[in-house]
C-alpha cells in the first residue's frame, strides 16, 4: 500500500495520531560542527527502546532525491545514507536495539509488483535522459546557458533490488558505519544493532516483524519495549497495529504535496525541464552565500503514534450487545485484514472499493452490521474465517452496482464544477488590484512564518499603484492591437490569421482533454459481464474462469493476513490475474482454500533479478544471463516484453494505471537459469547465496565479552544469548568469517571517510529464535504489559467538573508548559519595540530621505513607512521601482547577522560569542521547524539558561507578532 | 474467412492425434482464459515440426523455446506487449493462419504517452488477426501494401526472375506449405476425392494471396510432346506470386483447373517446398522460370509453360 491515499486518508480522520518530531540540531562553533550528544534524554520527551529502520525507505530518496540535485557518485550516496541515519537516530534515540533491514528477496507474490516498478522505472529514466538531452540542444541552439553535463553515469534506481552490486557495496559500507559510530558515538553504547541486509530474504519491514514476532514470543520479552518503526509504507501502520504491542510509534517524512522540485537540466527551482530557457542562475544571498540551500523547508518527520490509533479504533469499533464477548484486540485484526480489501502490495483492490470513496468507513459500518450475525470475528492470529468474510463480502456486493452509479455521478459533477470554474475564470477580469507585499498568499509550511502586518497602508499604496499600472499597460496594449488590427483590414492574410486564431481556441475550448474511453462503464446494466470480457477476456457464461479468480483472491487474502501476523506462508503463491473480481461474486468460498504449499524456497538473489527486471536492466546481471533477456532463441524471452500495455482502468496518468505485464513461470525461470549458472564468478556465486542477519554491539555492552568469548573459543554451533545480557533479546549467534572485532582497524569502504583504526565494535551472525513448525504466534497484549494512557478527549468529559479539556500534544501527558507573566510580556514589548527603533537607521523612510535623490520618489509613498527588518521573500518580490537596491541587499541578508546586530546593545563583551551562538541556533530552529519550538529550553544545558531568557522570548515573538498582554503566552 | 474457425481445425487435429491433446492441455497456465489458450494451443501444434526435439510428455528446452514464444505471441496479441523487432519478426511468421476473433484492443505505455511512432493496430495483431471476424478484409490492406513492395521488383526484371526472387518469394511458400497442411487435417488428408481447386484456393487466399489461373487450348500449345494424340481440351496453368505451381489437363477448363490443383498439392505433401529457378519451355525458346517444388529430387522434365510473368510485354 505504498499509495499516499491510505496516510492522507488515515490522518485525517484520527488527526492526533500525528505528532511532531522535535528534532535537536547540531551546532556549529568556529566552523567547527559539534555532535548531538544522543546519549542525552530525548527531546521528544519519551524514551524509545527499538528503532527498526526500513532502510529501502531511506536508500531511495538518498539516492536519487526528487528536491535537490542528485549525488554525484555512490560514495555520495552512501554518506548521504549515513547522514540520514543519524538524523533519524538523533530524533529517536533508541536505548536498547537498533535493526536496520534492507529489502531481501521478497515472496513471489511481491514480484507482480515489483516488476511493474522496475519496467516502469526503467522506461522513466530512459525518457528522462532523452528528454534532457533533447531540451540541453534546443537550450544551446536558443543561446542559453546550461551548466556543463556532468560526467556521470545515469543512475538507474532499479540497481536497490537485492543481488546488484551496489546493494552488496551498501550492506559492506553499513557494517563500516555502524562500527564508526559503536566506536564513536557515545549514544550507540547501550545498543544493540542488527543489520539484515540485502541477501537475507524478506522485504524489510516483514523481517522487522518476524524480529519482533519472535521476540514477544519468547518469555524473556519485555512487555512494555516501546518500539519506533522508520518508514513511509502505509502498510506499516497495519504492522504496527498487527504486533499488538502498546507502545509502538511509526516515524516517517512529512508528505508534503507539490514540493517543487529543481530543473534536471540547469538545476534551478521555479520551472520544469520542459520550460527550461537556459538563464543564468539568479544569485541567492548578497555573496551567493545561499547558492546551495535549497528554498523549500527541509524535510520534516511525524510521529504516528499507534497506541492513539489504538484508542480511536476503540471507539470506533466497540460494540455493545454482541452475542458473544467483545474483544478490543480481535477486532483491530479484523480491521487490518479489511484495509486489505481496498489496496495492498499483493492484490489488487477491488474495483467497488476505493479508499477516497471512503471505503474502510463502509467497510466497518457492514462489519459492524454483519457482526450479529456472523457469531464472531474474521480472523484470529492472522488465519481468516471465509464464511463469515464471504458475509462482509456479501453485504459489500449488494452496494456495489450503487457505489459504481454514484462514482460516475461523482466524476459528473466535478467535471462540470471544473468546466463551469474555468469558463467563470475566464469571463471573470483580472482584479483591481493584487494582493502584494505582506499580504501576498504564502505557501504552508515555508520557511516564513506570518507575521504582524505593518503599515498596512504602504502596502495597500504599492498594490493600487502597481494594479492601476497593470491596466494601463493593458490598456494600452489593447488600443495597440485594436489599431494593428484596423490599419490591416484589407489584407486578407491578416483576417485569416485572425480566424484560424478564432478556430484554435475553439477547438480548445470544446474539450479540455479527451477523456481515455472506457467500454466497461460500472454505472451502466450489465458491467459485471462487461468487466470480465475486457479485463480478463473470458465470457459471461464461463462461470469456473470467474471462480478461478475468486479462488485466488480468497488465497491472496489469506496469504497477505498470514503475511503480516505469522510470516511468510509460502514463498511460491501469487496471484495470477491483473484484476481483482467483484466483491459479489465472493460466493461459496468456505471451501476454496486449504492451506499453502509447506516447505517452499525463496528465489536466489539473482534469479530474483531474472524475474523483476527489465532487459534494460540486464547490465546488472552476468552476460550469459543477460543474454536470455534479449535473444530471440532463448526460452524465457517472453518475460521482457520492450513496451506493454497500460489500462488505464479509470485512472488519468500511466502511471496509476495497471502495467499489464506477463507473469514469470517460476519453472521456466530456473530450467533456462541452469544452463549458465557454471559461468557465475566465485564473487557472484557469493552475492547470489543467502545471507545471514549480523548483530553489533559495542565493547562497553554487557554483551560483548561474550562474544569475544565465543570468537575465541571458535565453536561453531549456534550459541543462545544469555537473554539478561541484552535487554531480554534471544536468538542464536553464529562466528561471522569476516568479522569487526574490537581493537582492530576497520578499513572505509568510502573514500571520502576516514579507517577505523581501533574498532571499539564486535560483531557476529544473529538469527532469530526459531520455534517449532506450526506455532502459532499469538495476536495478543502481552501479560505485563500497560497500556499508556489515554489522549484523547474523554466522551463522557464535562467542562463544568475538570475544567476544559487541554488536548495532549507530544508524547508527555504532563508536559510542563511555560508561561510568560505580565512583567515578562511588558519587558519582551519594551525589547521588541526598541529593535524596530534601533533598525530605523537602515530605514529608507523620511528620516533619512534626503539621503536619496529626489527624483526617485516622484510617487512618495505615505510616510513613516519602513520595511526594516523585514526580509521576507514577499517583499522583493516585487520591488517598487524606486526601491533602492541596498534596501534589497539587505532584505536579503541572512538571518543571523541581523540578530548579532539587534542584540550588541544589550550584552557587554562577555559571554558574547556564547551567546550570539544560543541566539543563532535557536532562531534557526525555530525557522527550520515551523511552528513555537517547546524544545527550544530544553536543548541547553541549565546553567546557561538564565542569562539567555529574554532573548529567546524576544526571538519567538519576533515570529509571533506582539501578544496582547493579557493572554497566556504558550510556548508550545 | 476461407481458414474458419482455428479451434475446429485443432480440435480436428487433436482427434486425428489423441496422444497429443492431453500433453498439450499440460501446457496450459492455470489462469489463462480458454479464449487465449486455444489460441496458444494452435500456435504449439503448428509450430511444433519447426521444432524436431519436442518430445510430448518431456520436459526440453526446445519445448521451452516454443513455450516461450507462444507466449510471446499470445502476450502481444491479448495483454499488448511489444518485443525486440527480431522477435516479433519471429512469432509472427510463426502466426501465420491462426485466427484470433476479437483480441483485445490495448495502449502500449508508449503510445499512451504519445510517442506514436508505432501504428496503434500493432504489428501481428494486423497481420494474423481480425478483430471482428467479418472485418478480415482490412488486414489483407495492410498485408497487400506490403507486398506491393515486393511485387514491382520481380516484375520490373524483364527477361526474368531476378537471382534473389526465389529466396524472396520463399517465406510466403513456407506459410503456404503451413496452410495447406492444416487445412488438409479436417479434410482427412490428401486424397483423390477432394476439391483440389477449393483447398488450394482457400489456402492461398487465408496466406493473403491469390492464385493465377491461365487456360490455354490444348491444340495451341507449341511445345507438345510428339507422342501426345489428345487435341481437344484446355490445359490449365497455377501460379502464386509468379512462381508455377503446377499444369492440369481435362476436357473443360474446370477439369483442367481441378487437375492443376492436384498436381499443385502434390508438391505440398513432401517435407517442404522450394522455390527455385529452372529452366523450361515457353513459346518455343528455353526461358527461367520460378517453379516450387518439394523436397524429393525428381527428374521429371516440366511442362511448357503457358504464360510468363517476368517478360517485359507481359
Amino acid at each position: 500500500m505504498g499509495v499516499p491515499a491510505f496516510f492522507r486518508w488515515l490522518s485525517r480522520k484520527y488527526p492526533s495520531i500525528i505528532v511532531h518530531c522535535v528534532e535537536e540540531k547540531s551546532k556549529e562553533c568556529n566552523g567547527v560542527r559539534i555532535p548531538v550528544d544522543t546519549s542525552k534524554p530525548n527531546p521528544n520527551e519519551v524514551e524509545f527502546d527499538n528503532l527498526y529502520l526500513d532502510m529501502n525507505g531511506i536508500i531511495h530518496p538518498c539516492t536519487h532525491p526528487e528536491d535537490k540535485p542528485a549525488p554525484k557518485n555512490e560514495d555520495e550516496m552512501m554518506v548521504a545514507i549515513f547522514e540520514y541515519i543519524d538524523r533519524l537516530f538523533n530524533i529517536i534515540r533508541p536505548r536498547r536495539v537498533l535493526y536496520m533491514a534492507i529489502d531481501g528477496v521478497a515472496p513471489r507474490a511481491k514480484m507482480n509488483q515489483q516488476r511493474s516498478r522496475r519496467f516502469r522505472a526503467s522506461k522513466e529514466g530512459m525518457e528522462l535522459t532523452e528528454e534532457k538531452h533533447r531540451m540541453r540542444e534546443e537550450v544551446l541552439q536558443r543561446g542559453g546557458y546550461l551548466p556543463p553535463e556532468e560526467i556521470k553515469e545515469r543512475f538507474d534506481s532499479n540497481c536497490i533490488t537485492p543481488g546488484t552490486e551496489f546493494m552488496d557495496n551498501l550492506a559492506k559500507c553499513l557494517r563500516y558505519y555502524i562500527a564508526d559510530r559503536l566506536t564513536n558515538d557515545p549514544g550507540w553504547r547501550t545498543l544493540s544493532v542488527f543489520l539484515s541486509d540485502a541477501s537475507v530474504p524478506g522485504e524489510g519491514e516483514h523481517k522487522i516483524m518476524d524480529f519482533i514476532r519472535r521476540q514477544r514470543a519468547q518469555p524473556n520479552h519485555d512487555p512494555n519495549t516501546h518500539h519506533c518503526l522508520c518508514g513511509a509504507d502505509a502498510d506499516l501502520i497495519m504492522l504496527g497495529l498487527a504486533t499488538h504491542e502498546p507502545n509502538f510509534t511509526i516515524i516517517r517524512e512529512e508528505f508534503k504535496p507539490n514540493k517543487p522540485k529543481p530543473c534536471a537540466l540547469c538545476g534551478q527551482m521555479g520551472h520544469e525541464i520542459k520550460d527550461c530557457q537556459g538563464v543564468a542562475r539568479e544569485k541567492r544571498g548578497e555573496h551567493d552565500e545561499f547558492a546551495d540551500t535549497v528554498p523549500v523547508s527541509e524535510q520534516e518527520f511525524i510521529f504516528i503514534r499507534l497506541c492513539v490509533l489504538r484508542e480511536y479504533l476503540q471507539r470506533e469499533l466497540t460494540m455493545a450487545s454482541l452475542p458473544f464477548p467483545f474483544n478490543f484486540e480481535r477486532s483491530v485484526d479484523d480491521w487490518v485484514f479489511m484495509c486489505f480489501f481496498v489496496g495492498n502490495d499483493f492484490l489488487p483492490h477491488l474495483p467497488s472499493l476505493e479508499i477516497r470513496e471512503g471505503a474502510i468507513d463502509r467497510l466497518v459500518s457492514i462489519y459492524k452490521d454483519v457482526v450479529h450475525r456472523t457469531g464472531g470475528y474474521l480472523t484470529e492470529n492472522g488465519f481468516v474465517n471465509l464464511e463469515r468474510v464471504e458475509l462482509i463480502m456479501q453485504a459489500v456486493g449488494v452496494a456495489e452496482d450503487n457505489i459504481f452509479k454514484k462514482r460516475k455521478e461523482d466524476e459528473e459533477n466535478f467535471k462540470r464544477r471544473m468546466k463551469e470554474k474555468k469558463k467563470r475564470l475566464k469571463t471573470e477580469q483580472a482584479p483591481a488590484f493584487l494582493p502584494g507585499g505582506q499580504f501576498a498568499p504564502q505557501a504552508l509550511g515555508g520557511r516564513d512564518r506570518p507575521m504582524a502586518v505593518q503599515n498596512a497602508r504602504q502596502t495597500a499604496f504599492d498594490m493600487r499603484m502597481q494594479g492601476s499600472r497593470y491596466q494601463q499597460n493593458k490598456n494600452a496594449a489593447e488600443s495597440l492591437k485594436a489599431m494593428l488590427r484596423n490599419g490591416s483590414k484589407d489584407g486578407a492574410g491578416c483576417s485569416d490569421g485572425v480566424d484560424r486564431l478564432g478556430v484554435k481556441r475553439k477547438a480548445e475550448d470544446s474539450d479540455s482533454e479527451p477523456e481515455p474511453e472506457d467500454n466497461v462503464r460500472l454505472w451502466e446494466e450489465g458491467w459485471k459481464q462487461r468487466y470480465y470480457k475486457t479485463k480478463f477476456d473470458v465470457d459471461e457464461t464461463d462461470d469456473d474462469f470467474r471462480k478461478k479468480v475468486v479462488k485466488s483472491y480468497v488465497e491472496g487474502l489469506c496469504w497477505v493476513l498470514r503475511y503480516y501476523y505469522q510470516g511468510c506462508a509460502s514463498w511460491k503463491w501469487y496471484f495470477p490475474f491483473h484484476y481483482a473480481p467483484f466483491a459479489s461474486d465472493f460466493k461459496d468460498i468456505k471451501d476454496m482454500f486449504m492451506e499453502f504449499e509447506k516447505g517452499t524456497k525463496p528465489f536466489s538473489p539473482l534469479e530474483q533479478l531474472m524475474g523483476v527486471f527489465p532487459a534494460a536492466s540486464g547490465n546488472f546481471l552476468p552476460p550469459t544471463w543477460r543474454a536470455l533477456m534479449t535473444d530471440p532463441d532463448s526460452s524465457i524471452i517472453d518475460f521482457y516484453p520492450d513496451d506493454f500495455a497500460i489500462d488505464l482502468n479509470g485512472k488519468k496518468y500511466a502511471w496509476q494505471g495497471v502495467a499489464l505485464l506477463p507473469f514469470v513461470d517460476e519453472r521456466r525461470l530456473r530450467a533456462s537459469l541452469e544452463k549458465v549458472y557454471p559461468d557465475l564468478t566465485s564473487e557472484e556465486v557469493r552475492r547470489n547465496s543467502l545471507g545471514s542477519d549480523v548483530v553489533f554491539v559495542s565493547k562497553s555492552h554487557p554483551l560483548c565479552d561474550f562474544i569475544q568469548e565465543l570468537y575465541r573459543s571458535e565453536s561453531h554451533e549456534g550459541t543462545q544469548i544469555p537473554p539478561e545480557l541484552c535487554h531480554g533479546t534471544q536468538g542464536i549467534l553464529y562466528l561471522d568469517q569476516e568479522p569487526i572485532l574490537p581493537d582492530e582497524p576497520v578499513e572505509s569502504p568510502v573514500p571520502m571517510l576516514r579507517d577505523i583504526p581501533s574498532s571499539r565494535a564486535v560483531g557476529i551472525k544473529f538469527k532469530d529464535p526459531q520455534y517449532e513448525e506450526g506455532h502459532v504466534f499469538k495476536a495478543v497484549i502481552l501479560p505485563g504489559a500497560k497500556i499508556p494512557s489515554k489522549v484523547l478527549k474523554p466522551g463522557d468529559w464535562e467542562k463544568s467538573s475538570s475544567g476544559p479539556w487541554r488536548p495532549q500534544l507530544g508524547f508527555n501527558p504532563n508536559r510542563h508548559q511555560v508561561h510568560l507573566d505580565q512583567s515578562a510580556f511588558r519587558a519582551l514589548g519594551h525589547h521588541v519595540n526598541s529593535h524596530q527603533q534601533g533598525s530605523g537607521q537602515h530605514a529608507h523612510g523620511p528620516p533619512h530621505a534626503g539621503r536619496h535623490g529626489g527624483g526617485q520618489y516622484s510617487s512618495a509613498p505615505p510616510p513613516s513607512s519602513y520595511h526594516q527588518g523585514n526580509y521576507r521573500p514577499p517583499l522583493r518580490d516585487h520591488p517598487p521601482p524606486f526601491q533602492h537596491s541596498r534596501l534589497q541587499g539587505f532584505q536579503r541578508a541572512p538571518p543571523t547577522p541581523q540578530l548579532q546586530q539587534y542584540l550588541r546593545p544589550q550584552h557587554g563583551a562577555q559571554g558574547w560569542e556564547r551567546a550570539i551562538q544560543a541566539q543563532g541556533s535557536a532562531y534557526q530552529q525555530n525557522l527550520q521547524r515551523g511552528r513555537g519550538g517547546p524544545g527550544n529550553y530544553q536543548q541547553h544545558p541549565p546553567p546557561r539558561r538564565d542569562d539567555r531568557g529574554p532573548h529567546e522570548g524576544y526571538s519567538s515573538a519576533r515570529n509571533y507578532g506582539l501578544p496582547p498582554p493579557a493572554r497566556r503566552y504558550n510556548w508550545s | 474467412m476461407a481458414e474458419g474457425s482455428g479451434s475446429d481445425v485443432v480440435s480436428e487435429f487433436l482427434t486425428q492425434n489423441p496422444h497429443l491433446a492431453q500433453w498439450v492441455d499440460s501446457l496450459k497456465d492455470d489462469s489463462e482464459p480458454n479464449k487465449q489458450w486455444y489460441a496458444r494451443r494452435e500456435f504449439v501444434l503448428r509450430n511444433m515440426e519447426v521444432f524436431p526435439t519436442i518430445q510430448p510428455g518431456r520436459q526440453t528446452p526446445s519445448l521451452d523455446r516454443l513455450i516461450s514464444l507462444s507466449k510471446v505471441w499470445s502476450n502481444h496479441v491479448f495483454l499488448g506487449c511489444r518485443y525486440p523487432q527480431p522477435v516479433m519478426d519471429k512469432v509472427k511468421e510463426m502466426a501465420e493462419g491462426i485466427t484470433v476473433n476479437e483480441a483485445p484492443v490495448r495502449k502500449t505505455r508508449d503510445e499512451i504517452l504519445g510517442k506514436g511512432k508505432r501504428p496503434s493496430t500493432s504489428g501481428i495483431g494486423s497481420e494474423s488477426l481480425a478483430k471482428k471476424s467479418k472485418t478480415g478484409h482490412n488486414d489483407t490492406d495492410s498485408k497487400a501494401g506490403e507486398r506491393n513492395t515486393t511485387h514491382p521488383i520481380a516484375v520490373t526484371i524483364k527477361s526474368g526472375p531476378s537471382a534473389g526472387a526465389p529466396a524472396e518469394h520463399q517465406p510466403f511458400f513456407n506459410r503456404l506449405y503451413k496452410a495447406v497442411a492444416w487445412k488438409l487435417v479436417p479434410a482427412g488428408g490428401f486424397g483423390p476425392n477432394l476439391d483440389h481447386f477449393e483447398i488450394l484456393r482457400a489456402c492461398v487466399e487465408s496466406c493473403k494471396a491469390s492464385l493465377t489461373c491461365v487456360f490455354v487450348p490444348l491444340k495451341d500449345i507449341p511445345d507438345l510432346p510428339a507422342g501426345c494424340a489428345q487435341k481437344e481440351g484446355q490445359v490449365c496453368e497455377l501460379r502464386c506470386h509468379t512462381v508455377y505451381m503446377g499444369t492440369g489437363y481435362g476436357r473443360d477448363e474446370c477439369a483442367a483447373r481441378a487437375m492443376a490443383s492436384k498436381e499443385a498439392l502434390k508438391i505440398f505433401q513432401g517435407r517442404k517446398v522450394t522455390v527455385k529457378v529452372s529452366r523450361r519451355r515457353f513459346r518455343g525458346q528455353d526461358v527461367e522460370d520460378l517453379v516450387l517444388l518439394d523436397d524429393q529430387p525428381r527428374s521429371s522434365i516440366l511442362p511448357p509453360a503457358l504464360s510468363y510473368p517476368f517478360q517485359a510485354n507481359q
